[in-house]
């Protein structure tokens, strides 16, 4: 599957294309990775003009995984930078753009990567593996109830559902105007909004054979208010697929063992900074951590203090920060808000960097800084 | 430890004002912080208590943190997310499992779908619980135990607690006579009096979901919600994470006294979640300062319980016949209570009044909360500093009489005790007059006639004493003044028949036309 140009001329450094599955050594990986997007004649724009600026020569002096700490977090500049500036130049003029896709914008403006084919492509094989190593049905339909319009998860569930199912179902979802509600103090008008939602989630599974559902954490909890909606899941969902939010421990062992016990209930934690996500570890039980490990060395997390910056010890709880290297983007060294446990690879995987577990925001018992009253 | 002392000889400390904003009503005010315990799964068991009985008074440390389990819809639930409760000294007393969104929305379901008991099955579970909450082991905790923990985790005075826990089993107990109080005269209880048979009103519930967001000032909190219980309410209590102790053990009782599991729950969640419990229920109660009251406003679905602000008005003759009034109404109940006195309005020069105050309390002692003789409250002493920086940087111009250097008096075995402050501003609407505090905090004022019912407003008990009639009248008539004592009545005085933020059942009742054949 290596890319081929418009000329029909292989790219230079083939081992960055190798299908999900295929072993890929590290060093060898990331030092091909960095001259092909640091060559002025390959690069993209947006790194040919950070290059200068470094103060260290990736092509000289990053190496691994663990290497790409070395870049600065350049993600804000994702917000304003024209985006077709990211694509790598030795692509050539038709590099086979899979889309255009926005962060949900919780921090200020949104940022925008692009997906090329070749990467989408990666993604939909190596998902649709994980999904038939967890024993889901193949061949069936889906209920895609995930955000919309530029933001990734939707895109990808509606173009991996053409090759991993039968019928697509989704509704339109913007999750950027329920935030926008919520901080202007319209609860209310969230709720309304939530319920607009869910009402189309009914009328689907109503009438659908819905056999995979994708769908938010937030938008779950919703659901699961419903007893109607509780009866239709249990009757007809086999998977149920959750990600773009988190899901605390309690939650998730409430569907497990309670509300969904006949159905499979694994999350997916990713990123648009990604472009991607890492899937649950198969086999986990409600007791278990939610451990996900992320699809090295193209995705990679490493867990840590947010004050120092280093590695936390496995088991102990910090930020996390997300890497993505691939031919058609370069992403690294880039901390997110996140909060996690670091969780050690898998016995005799070949993974590069952390897995992750119990991911959840930075909580929130403070704010109540009010001193007056007796209450 | 500090002794009795004198006025003015006991600056209580100097050190360093903490920078942190942490309040009184925080979760750091007890120390808290979460936690990720072992993957348990939902508890079994039925009781929290995880060490053997008989703590000895005036130890601090148990073997091991109590579990305070969520009480949910169908029995206790031990959460993974739990938020650890330390007593005043910053020692770890138990582990209170926070319940997620999820869990709420569906204990709220449950709530919701449950059948009312019948009135005399829940009136007699009420007598009942309240008797093992008096004098029984709820949860596996005894009394003797349970207002110990109390005033350890709150640095509430114990004698203050053990009056509280009697006070809250006289109303649980009494809770159906409470509650009717509130019933309009014209109006029969049943459809079945003969009464309606000539076309009656019948008295009735609003709505069927109660729910509570309390708070951990006072255990007396929790003495009013059980009302709504007995008027057929399925009911669901936020606890405070400050003093979820009093809750729980009261939860408990009632279950164990016939309530089902359904009927009342303890949700104790994460600030988040908390909004969720009000929204889905149909009627509730939300104790909280001015922020509370602003925000529920105009929400008639939400009851809130604000500052009381309350005052003591001494008009025309001598105040010292009311000095053991007015320092009561201050100091009584730790000083931490809605109905303590925030301000005193006295004709004339104010001065003498607020220099008898000031002796009197300064000679209050300075003693761990469980302590007997202890009056005053403790806390951590983080946030004992936040509540003494926030008086001194609100008191402006007003002239210190007692605790103008500070009123923080770390103890030796840790926490620290609020030691009474007296502040005298030199008019009557100087807005310092507002300003209450969790401790025995007070500020005096001049007042004249001409001055009249103005700076007596937005107050839930004022006590005033005074001849003037026509000045009554106006403070009665007054919207804004929730209760009027006249006379040496202090202003912490109440009675559960006789309504202090009005009959609840005003709130969750109504009236219905039933005629029949």
């Amino acid at each position: 599957m290596t890319p081929l140009t418009d000329l029909g001329l292989r790219l230079p450094e083939p081992v960055l294309d190798r299908p999900p599955g295929e072993a890929v050594p590290e060093t060898e990986f990331i030092e091909a990775a960095m001259r092909w997007h640091f060559d002025p004649a390959t690069g993209s724009p947006f790194w040919l003009r950070a290059a200068g600026d470094l103060g260290f020569d990736p092509r000289r002096d990053v190496h691994t995984i663990a290497d790409l700490a070395k870049f600065p977090n350049l993600v804000d500049l994702l917000r304003e930078v024209p985006v077709f500036d990211l694509v790598p130049r030795g692509y050539g003029p038709d590099p086979g753009i899979g889309g255009v896709f926005e962060s949900g914008g919780t921090t200020g403006p949104p940022k925008r990567v692009v997906f090329l084919d070749d990467w989408f492509d990666w993604l939909i094989d190596y998902s649709l593996a994980d999904l038939a190593a967890r024993g889901s049905p193949t061949g069936v339909d889906w209920l895609a109830v995930t955000p919309s319009g530029p933001h990734m998860f939707g895109a990808f569930i509606e173009r991996f559902v053409r090759r991993a199912g039968r019928l697509p179902f989704t509704i339109d979802l913007d999750p950027r105007w329920v935030k926008r509600v919520i901080a202007e103090g319209h609860a209310d008008e969230a709720d309304r909004y939530a319920d607009h939602l869910i009402d189309q989630v009914r009328h689907v599974l109503r009438t659908q054979d819905i056999r995979v559902m994708v769908i938010t954490p937030p938008l779950l909890e919703r659901l699961a208010r419903q007893d109607d909606l509780v009866e239709l899941v249990r009757a007809k969902v086999r998977t149920v697929e959750w990600g773009g939010a988190h899901m605390d421990a309690d939650t998730r062992s409430l569907y497990m063992t309670e509300i969904f016990p006949g159905a499979s209930l694994y999350g997916r934690y990713g990123s648009t900074m990604i472009l991607g996500a890492a899937v649950e570890r198969h086999g986990l039980t409600a007791d278990d951590p939610c451990v996900f490990d992320p699809p090295s060395p193209y995705i990679t997390f490493s867990v840590v203090d947010p004050e120092t910056l280093r590695p936390v010890e496995y088991g102990a709880s910090g930020q996390v920060v997300m890497s993505h290297v691939s031919r058609s983007a370069l992403l690294p060294n880039n901390l997110e808000r996140d909060l996690a446990t670091r969780v050690e690879p898998l016995p005799g995987s070949a993974q590069v960097g952390d897995s992750v577990a119990d991911v959840r925001p930075v909580p929130v018992f403070g704010g109540e800084t009010v001193v007056e009253g007796v209450y | 430890m500090t002794g009795p002392s004198g006025a003015g000889a006991n600056p209580p400390a100097t050190a360093s004002r903490a920078a942190t904003a942490s309040g009184v009503n925080t979760a750091t005010g007890t120390g808290t912080s979460t936690g990720k315990g072992p993957s348990t799964g939902p508890a079994t068991a039925s009781a929290g208590r995880a060490a053997p009985a008989g703590v000895t008074p005036g130890t601090a440390v148990r073997p091991d943190p109590l579990k305070l389990d969520a009480l949910g819809p169908n029995g206790p639930f031990r959460s993974r997310e739990r938020l650890t409760i330390s007593d005043v000294a910053g020692a770890p007393m138990a582990e209170l499992s926070l319940v997620p969104r999820l869990f709420v929305h569906r204990a709220m379901a449950a709530l919701r779908k449950a059948e009312t008991m019948p009135a005399e099955e829940r009136l007699a579970a009420l007598a009942r619980a309240a008797e093992a909450f008096e004098h029984g082991a709820p949860a596996g905790i005894p009394t003797d135990e349970y207002t110990h923990l109390v005033s350890r985790m709150s640095g509430m005075p114990i004698s203050v607690v053990r009056s509280a826990a009697r006070g809250i089993a006289r109303s649980v107990a009494g809770a159906g006579h409470d509650a009717g109080c509130a019933r309009p005269m014209a109006a029969v209880e049943s459809w079945r009096d003969p009464a309606t048979r000539e076309g009656r009103a019948v008295w009735t519930r609003r709505a069927e979901v109660f729910a509570v967001h309390a708070a951990g000032n006072h255990p007396g909190v929790h003495s009013l919600w059980p009302e709504a219980l007995a008027l057929g309410y399925r009911v669901a209590v936020r606890p405070s994470r400050r003093e979820p102790l009093t809750p729980y053990r009261l939860i408990t009782a009632l279950r164990d006294a016939g309530f089902g599991d359904d009927q009342v729950v303890l949700l104790p969640t994460d600030r988040t979640v908390a909004d969720d419990i009000l929204r889905a229920a149909d009627l509730s109660m939300a104790y909280g300062g001015d922020e509370v009251v602003h925000k529920y406003a105009h929400d008639g679905t939400v009851l809130p319980q604000g500052p009381g602000r309350s005052k003591i008005l001494v008009s025309g003759g001598d105040w010292r016949p009311h000095l053991d009034m007015i320092v009561d109404s201050v100091a009584d109940e730790g000083g931490t209570a809605c109905v303590n006195t925030t301000a005193v309005y006295v004709e004339g020069d104010p001065t003498p009044l607020a220099e008898a105050l000031a002796e009197r309390l300064a000679a209050i002692p300075s003693l761990p909360p469980e302590d007997e003789g202890a009056v005053l409250p403790t806390q951590p002493v983080q946030t004992a500093r936040a509540v003494e920086k926030y008086l001194l940087d609100h008191a402006g111009d007003a002239t210190p009489r007692l605790g103008g250097d500070g009123i923080v008096d770390p103890l030796p075995g840790g926490g620290a005790v609020l030691r009474p402050a007296v502040f005298q501003v030199d008019r009557p609407d100087a807005p310092q007059t507002g300003i209450e505090l969790g401790f025995p905090c007070v500020w005096v004022a001049p007042w004249s006639a001409k001055d009249g019912a103005g700076p007596l407003r937005d107050t839930l008990v004022l006590t005033a004493i005074t001849e003037d009639a026509r000045l009554v009248d106006r403070l009665v008539d007054d919207p804004s003044i929730s209760n009027v004592y006249l006379g040496d009545h202090p202003t912490y005085w109440m009675r559960p028949d006789v309504p202090h933020d009005s009959y609840l059942g005003e709130f969750l009742m109504r009236t219905k036309a039933v005629i029949r054949d």
